[in-house]
């Protein structure tokens, strides 16, 4: 009786340590978690550090140019969410320069020169045309979706080399999440993002993403080039260029309404 | 059917399910030639050729020849400046049969005008820590009640020109002719404390285009932005005794109207503090001469499309009327002698101000700001009968005319309603039915007669240089209210402007 008892006992701790190892512990041969996926890929669109980019966004028409807007961004991960917060200061087109847009969380202002007033504006007040904020703007995905890994792909990338990648679904987590669900293409080597594609609260498919031209850049390769298709006219494009990244000093009190007139000229 | 086959069945079923978007759309077509990726596991994926149907949305991007061929992006030398002109041409139909009728000694008339500008604004950095502003509308115009080739036709609007030093990270120190705004409504700003007589015969009566074309004041401006606050210190000194009214047919041609921006001593002191989440409320106070006014502005977020917003403004004050009458003998626009037509009010009591108001955003991208606003001081429906009792059966060129619509052209001035309760409605629709053509409208409608200012207007961008508006506005209402005694029924503009 002792014995069966004593094996009994036995069996049960083996049983607990390795139903518990199964949980928190990766059985050898076993890749990352698809957050861990994301989170990489989140630091290869994005330092951690605070940061200065300029965005050229060209639309196209059946390939024809007919559209142009130069954006600089300032951004800056929130301590306390891991959010980042961005401050978006127009340049092109001529009529709409030195307009400015802050984004904290909820909190979002816009800054008109010509009224010299911050209005308070809703996250659903998108300015950026075919572009939404979510495409131009530091985010860590990662914050606002929970993702899951169903496949393990080959696609091509934009320029039609093929690339082995893991492919996410994610699930918007919070209010503040651009899209409702988005699906993400990683390579499996590097953590490149490699495609997305954006869906809205309905399903219906808004746009896809290519993330291509990787370069060396504030301390990693990250893409210096979006490409975005509309989900609904293939027609439409977007290309979305990166340049003149650069460290740079941004305090937090820059992301505050009374901070805006005061964004000092390039 | 054996063991394997109610596997596949199972995954089969699974797989159906996965290829359904949350809103039971079919993202593309089964790929039963495919091997099936697992559907829920988050390790041990499978290597699939998927990959193979995503190709396919690549035909869609811009060839490399194409993408060639558009303007390479250059970051613009004018991120810091907008420049553009503008020729613009407004017909106004005047009302017959007024009960009041108008004063042309102290309101505009005019038929049409029309106006031939250069508008800039330009930010220079001269050093890290040292930038100049400048801001300025230079006016060729005409209209219905001017003689050809006089100086009216010549108008300069020097609006601001300011030197702005950071000697501390986040502390400025500026000078020179600025203009300071505050307010978190649309349609009135019982906080913009310096928005009175800032403004001289404006194109339209939008407020939010107001704002936009308004002197600042000379003064010593100080700020200090921390994290999660801010506090501002304005000091706006007198420098020449307060100057009258403006009509259209007397503006200063080259003189910078200090004599309206700088008449009294003022001080402006304002601060706003994050307190919580999505809780930053702004407080200010305010000192004009010997009078005194402290006031709140707040906004908050209810989800991702509604913004509620208040504002406040409280301080011992006379009447509209009262101080309509007493400014326009101060300034010899009335004689000093002049009786008071209407019964007023010169008793000095704390009165508020209030535009409290939300914004809704919805899918279209359009946003509509409705708003309530409250004027202690303005009229009552007792001022209102006895305006149009006093004026009724007189000639424009009477001095009880005159003295009747001074009140409204003094409120006008100020930028304050008449109306003591009123509402506000506005919407804007960008890229409406088609591409970069954007429509706003506003009504703004007083209480207590129901009469309304409504105004349309439509702009299309041709280009990143070219842009073309018309806007159409009219008085609503009977003879015998607010906005349907006014002499004009309605309004067209057109504008085109081109910007560098």
């Amino acid at each position: 009786m002792n014995k069966t008892m004593s094996h009994l006992i036995l069996a049960v701790l083996v049983l607990m340590f390795v139903s518990s190892s199964a949980q928190t512990a990766k059985a050898p041969g076993e890749g990352p978690t698809a957050l861990e996926v994301l989170q990489a890929a989140d630091r290869v669109r994005n330092p951690a550090q605070p940061f200065k980019t300029t965005l050229a966004l060209a639309e196209y028409v059946s390939g024809k140019e007919r559209d142009r807007t130069s954006l600089i961004v300032y951004a800056r991960q929130d301590p306390s969410s891991l959010q980042f917060n961005n401050l978006v200061r127009y340049a092109e087109p001529r009529r709409d320069a030195g307009k400015m847009v802050l984004f904290k969380g909820v909190n979002l202002w816009f800054y008109d020169p010509a009224s010299e007033a911050s209005v308070r504006i809703s996250p659903q007040q998108r300015l950026l045309g075919q572009a939404s904020e979510g495409d131009v703007l530091a985010v860590n995905l990662s914050r606002d979706y929970a993702a899951r890994i169903i496949g393990e792909e080959t696609l091509q990338d934009a320029d039609r080399e093929n690339r082995d990648c893991w492919h996410l679904d994610m699930a918007a987590t919070t209010p503040d999440a651009v899209y409702s669900r988005i699906e993400y293409w990683v390579e499996r080597s590097t953590y490149r993002p490699i495609k997305g594609k954006f869906y809205s609260d309905s399903g219906r498919l808004l746009k896809i993403a290519y993330y291509h031209k990787y370069q060396q850049q504030l301390g990693s390769f990250r893409p210096m080039e979006t490409i975005l298709i509309d989900g609904v006219n293939d027609k439409l494009a977007t290309i979305i260029d990166n340049s003149d990244y650069l460290f740079q000093d941004i305090p937090e009190a820059w992301f505050q309404r009374d901070y805006l007139p005061r964004l000092r000229p390039e | 059917m054996n063991c394997r086959g109610i596997i596949c069945l199972l995954a089969s079923t699974l797989l159906c399910t996965a290829c359904k978007l949350p809103g039971g759309v079919t993202d593309r077509p089964p790929q039963t030639a495919e091997p099936e990726p697992p559907l829920l596991g988050t390790r041990g994926a499978e290597q699939t050729g998927a990959g193979q149907n995503e190709n396919s949305d690549l035909a869609n991007i811009p060839s490399s020849d194409q993408q060639a061929s558009a303007s390479k992006s250059k970051m613009p030398e004018g991120a810091n400046q907008r420049i553009y002109i503008a020729e613009a041409i407004v017909i106004s139909p005047q009302r017959d049969g007024q009960i009041v009728p108008s004063s042309t000694q102290v309101q505009s008339t005019a038929s049409w005008q029309n106006l031939l500008f250069m508008d800039i604004r330009k930010q220079w950095k001269i050093h890290d820590r040292l930038t100049f502003a400048f801001s300025d509308r230079f006016n060729l115009r005409s209209e219905a009640d001017l003689p050809v080739f006089n100086h009216e036709d010549v108008i300069n609007n020097f609006r601001e020109g300011f030197l702005s030093w950071e000697p501390l990270d986040r502390t400025y120190f500026d000078l020179g002719r600025i203009n300071v705004k505050s307010g978190a409504a649309l349609g009135f700003n019982p906080t913009d404390f310096f928005k009175t007589r800032a403004v001289q015969d404006p194109l339209t009566a939008d407020p939010s285009a107001l704002r936009e074309d308004r002197f600042g004041a000379l003064m010593l401006e100080m700020q200090y932005i921390g994290e999660g606050r801010a506090l501002t210190v304005a000091l706006a000194p007198a420098l020449l005794r307060p100057g009258p009214i403006y009509t259209d047919t007397s503006l200063p041609s080259f003189n910078p109207s200090i004599n309206c921006t700088n008449a009294n001593d003022r001080l402006l002191i304002k601060g706003s503090m994050n307190l919580g989440p999505d809780f930053s409320p702004e407080l200010l106070f305010y000192r004009e001469g010997s009078e005194s006014k402290i006031g709140a502005n707040l906004t908050r977020g209810l989800g991702q499309r509604v913004v509620a917003y208040a504002e406040w403004a409280g301080g011992e004050r006379s009447s509209l009327i009262d101080e309509a009458l007493r400014f326009g003998r101060q300034t010899g626009t009335l004689p000093l002698t002049a009786p008071s037509v209407i019964p007023d009010d010169p008793s000095v009591r704390f009165q508020n101000d209030v535009a409290i108001g939300a914004s809704l955003t919805a899918s279209t991208k359009m946003t509509f700001n409705l708003e309530y606003h409250f004027h202690q001081a303005g009229f009552s429906g007792q001022d209102w009968s006895n305006w149009f009792n006093a004026g009724r059966g007189q000639t424009g060129s009477s001095p009880i005319a005159q003295e009747l619509w001074y009140i409204r052209e003094y409120a006008q001035d100020q930028q304050e309603p008449l109306a003591m309760h009123s509402t506000f409605l506005r919407a804007d629709w960008p890229h409406a039915f088609v591409r970069n053509l954007e429509l706003t409208g506003f009504i703004n409608t007083d209480l207590h007669d129901g009469s309304s200012l409504l105004q349309v207007s439509a702009n299309y961008n041709f280009s990143n240089s070219w842009s073309a508006s018309a806007q159409v506005g009219a008085n609503l209402g009977s003879k015998r209210s607010d906005f349907g005694s006014l002499p004009q029924t309605s309004n067209v503009l057109f504008e085109v402007t081109r910007y560098f």
